[in-house]
């Protein structure tokens, strides 16, 4: 993975009115992690995307492997894609926000992306 | 107010427990007795048994209506009956529960209960069953297969759902009938609502899970909501309701409530319940792992997205939910987001 290109990608997703934050848990267990407001800091984001990036094997072991999951809590939506890869995205927005329509589009875009080219 | 002393003893013990003693409560086992607490006491919730000596739970009710119509009633009988059940509503009760024969229906009695105390109103919302709102209330219509008419109004609009054991079979409002007719009144951002007694609908034009219904109206709704409408909001309804359909409606492939415990409220089409309750357990304790680390506030839903189907998964106070969708063959293009 080209670091340069995970957060250049990363950073396009705070276009989307209502982005909270997101992050890339790669497949050797390390994080990138960016906020995109003040709502919550790197390091809660980072708990985060690390209990999604884990917590994602479960449901394969009862026979769903999801395309993406959608967590939806009252304070935030969030999205966790997972690629062939072992790359993992966690994407979190405001609830019904714009960010949270445009879920499915970033979801698309990273699970096709090239993230080895620079 | 029930007059089994041992039953009374019990729900006390427990209830107290459950509620980590931050209720107090108060046991009588008559009208009188229950009167005597209410003038002393300041009360938020009243729980009757219908069947007493003397002066029955229906007449306290009544009495209870009259002078504090404020207080939450709800009534718990061992012998529930569509008119008993239609008398207490009618009388003021928020809540017609039949008595749990085991301790996992009277911890879902507990929660019912504690929801009612908590709840505050559906923003624009109020009616018979004040404190819980429209979906809650249809969702309980059906899960208990009962029988009645919710009769739906604000300002602009009055339609009618009618309810029978269990399944939606007729909505109406305006010139409006069927699904559509149930979604815009579920869609409705504000007005009132009455359960009444069930009365033969005029005609049947919803045949389909309620479940679903449900699940399509709320789609409809965040439709409504996430698309603040330029014109008048019943026109941006009628758009989102009235787009031509592309495709055929969703299909149901498997629906599962159950009890927090695992105890079966509801099945259908349901392969492999112990498997399905066993990975709401392990949402669940996914959901506080989360809340742990950021403050998301209450979980609502977890969506799985899958190449044919999704999977929605609740967990509520009272109970888990699990359904399994056919891919999402939707009727606007707009959904489908998830």
């Amino acid at each position: 993975m080209n670091p340069d290109t995970l957060n250049h990608w990363l950073d396009s997703c705070a276009a989307a009115p209502g982005m909270i934050g997101g992050g890339f848990r790669l497949s050797d267990g390390t994080c990138l992690v960016k906020n995109f407001n003040d709502r919550w800091s790197k390091e809660q984001l980072e708990m985060a995307v690390k209990l999604l990036a884990e917590g994602r094997g479960l449901y394969s072991n009862y026979g769903f492997d999801a395309r993406w999951l959608t967590w939806t809590f009252a304070k935030g939506e969030i999205r966790v894609a997972t690629r062939p890869d072992g790359l993992v995205l966690a994407l979190a927005a405001e609830p019904d926000s714009l960010a949270a329509h445009d879920f499915n589009r970033l979801s698309e875009e990273f699970l096709a992306q090239d993230f080895a080219a620079g | 107010m029930d007059d089994e002393r041992v039953f009374l003893e019990m729900v006390a013990e427990l209830f107290s427990l459950w509620s980590k003693k931050t209720w107090q409560i108060h046991c009588v086992m008559s009208a009188d007795q229950a009167l005597e607490v209410l003038r002393t006491q300041k009360i938020d919730l009243v729980v009757v048994d219908v069947n007493m000596p003397v002066l029955d739970g229906l007449q306290l009710l009544r009495i209870l209506n009259r002078r504090y119509p404020d207080i939450k009633k709800a009534v718990i009988t061992a012998l529930a009956s569509e008119e008993k059940r239609a008398d207490c509503l009618a009388n003021g009760a928020e809540l017609f529960i039949e008595k749990p024969r085991s301790a996992d229906g009277l911890k879902s009695v507990f929660a019912m209960l504690n929801e009612l105390i908590a709840w505050t109103p559906r923003e624009g919302f109020h009616g018979v069953l004040r404190r819980v709102g429209l979906q809650d209330v249809i969702q309980m219509e059906c899960l208990g297969r009962n029988s009645s008419v919710l009769e739906v109004h604000n300002t602009q609009v009055r339609g009618r759902i009618y309810i029978e054991d269990g399944r939606i079979v007729h909505a109406a409002v305006g010139n409006d009938t069927g699904e559509i007719a149930f979604q815009k009144l579920l869609a409705l951002s504000s007005g009132e609502f009455h359960l009444q007694p069930f009365e033969l609908p005029p005609q049947r034009t919803i045949d389909g899970q309620w479940e679903f219904l449900l699940m399509e109206a709320a789609r409809v709704r965040d439709e409504v909501a996430s698309n603040p409408p330029a014109t008048a909001p019943d026109d941006e309804l009628e758009k989102i309701i009235s787009a031509p359909p592309e495709k055929e409606p969703p299909q149901i492939l498997e629906t599962l409530i159950c009890s927090l415990q695992g105890a079966t409220l509801y099945t259908a089409n349901c392969p492999n319940f112990n498997s399905r309750v066993t990975l709401l357990r392990q949402i669940t304790l996914q959901v506080e792992e989360l809340d742990k680390a950021l403050p998301l506030g209450d979980f609502e839903r977890l969506e799985l997205q899958l190449p044919d189907h999704h999977v929605i998964a609740q967990i509520k106070p009272d109970r888990m939910v699990f359904v399994r969708v056919a891919e999402e063959k939707v009727k606007n293009p707009k959904a489908g987001r998830k």
